[in-house]
């Protein structure tokens, strides 16, 4: 699992069966310092209570599909948690 | 499976329900020579792996969800081990020291501990003294 900001959503009428429902957000990876890492990826929400701004975890490939509701969807990036703090352990490298 | 080092803790209320009462550690991937390798990973523990310790990573779905028990859910990432002892050309390739240059995890650290921070058990206090300890072993 990584790290990442909620800085956009997907809007799309049209799309592949099972997707219905499913909120769309647009989510930059970050570092663990943080810093925004690669390109931005479309996640869909399992949490349902990802807003603009926030800092979540996402789970990639066969896992995202497993995050929803209905473990058969065409997805490959899931927010599974919204996060509220990164606590860095003293002297453990950072 | 991936040689990483617990740098941290993720804190989350809101989330899947497969990470409920699970420990959430931030781990740095490692080179087997004990460096940093640039990367991290977020996973889930299962061996009650502390702080500054260097744990083994095991990052695919089904066996993930094997070890902790379930059969659906996001989980993909888990502590699978804490490593003792790396050993073997990798394990000295970059470092500077002879012998003392292993990787040391848990053996080291024992004993130390009680003269300074005998804190809680938790994720987050032993985590000084197991990295000091590590360091220690790096410089020679």
């Amino acid at each position: 699992m990584q790290l990442a900001r909620v800085i956009g959503t997907v809007v799309a009428t049209v799309k592949a069966p099972g997707l219905d429902g499913v909120r769309l957000l647009i989510v930059q990876p970050l570092t663990r310092d943080l810093e925004p890492a690669g390109t931005a990826v479309v996640a869909a929400d399992a949490v349902h209570m990802a807003g603009a701004g926030e800092l979540v975890y996402i789970v990639a490939a066969r896992e995202a599909a497993e995050a929803m509701v209905d473990r058969f969807v065409p997805v490959d990036h899931a927010i599974v948690g919204i996060v509220d703090a990164v606590e860095p352990i003293r002297g453990g490298g950072r | 499976m991936k040689l990483a080092r617990v740098v941290g803790t993720v804190v989350s209320t809101i989330k899947s329900p497969i990470f409920e009462g699970r420990a959430l550690l931030l781990c740095d991937l490692v080179e087997p020579s004990g460096e940093a390798s640039g990367g991290y990973l977020i996973a889930v523990d299962t061996v009650g792996a502390g702080a500054g310790e260097l744990v083994l990573i095991l990052d695919e779905g089904t066996s993930a969800r094997q070890i902790v028990g379930e059969k659906h859910g996001p989980l993909r990432t888990v502590v699978v081990g804490i490593v003792d002892e790396v050993a073997g050309p990798a394990s000295v390739a970059k470092a500077k020291a002879p012998a003392s240059a292993k990787v040391h995890a848990k053996p080291a650290a024992k004993p130390k501990p009680p003269a300074k921070a005998a804190g809680p058990a938790s994720a987050i206090a032993p985590g000084t003294r197991r990295s000091r300890t590590s360091r220690r072993a790096s410089a020679g």
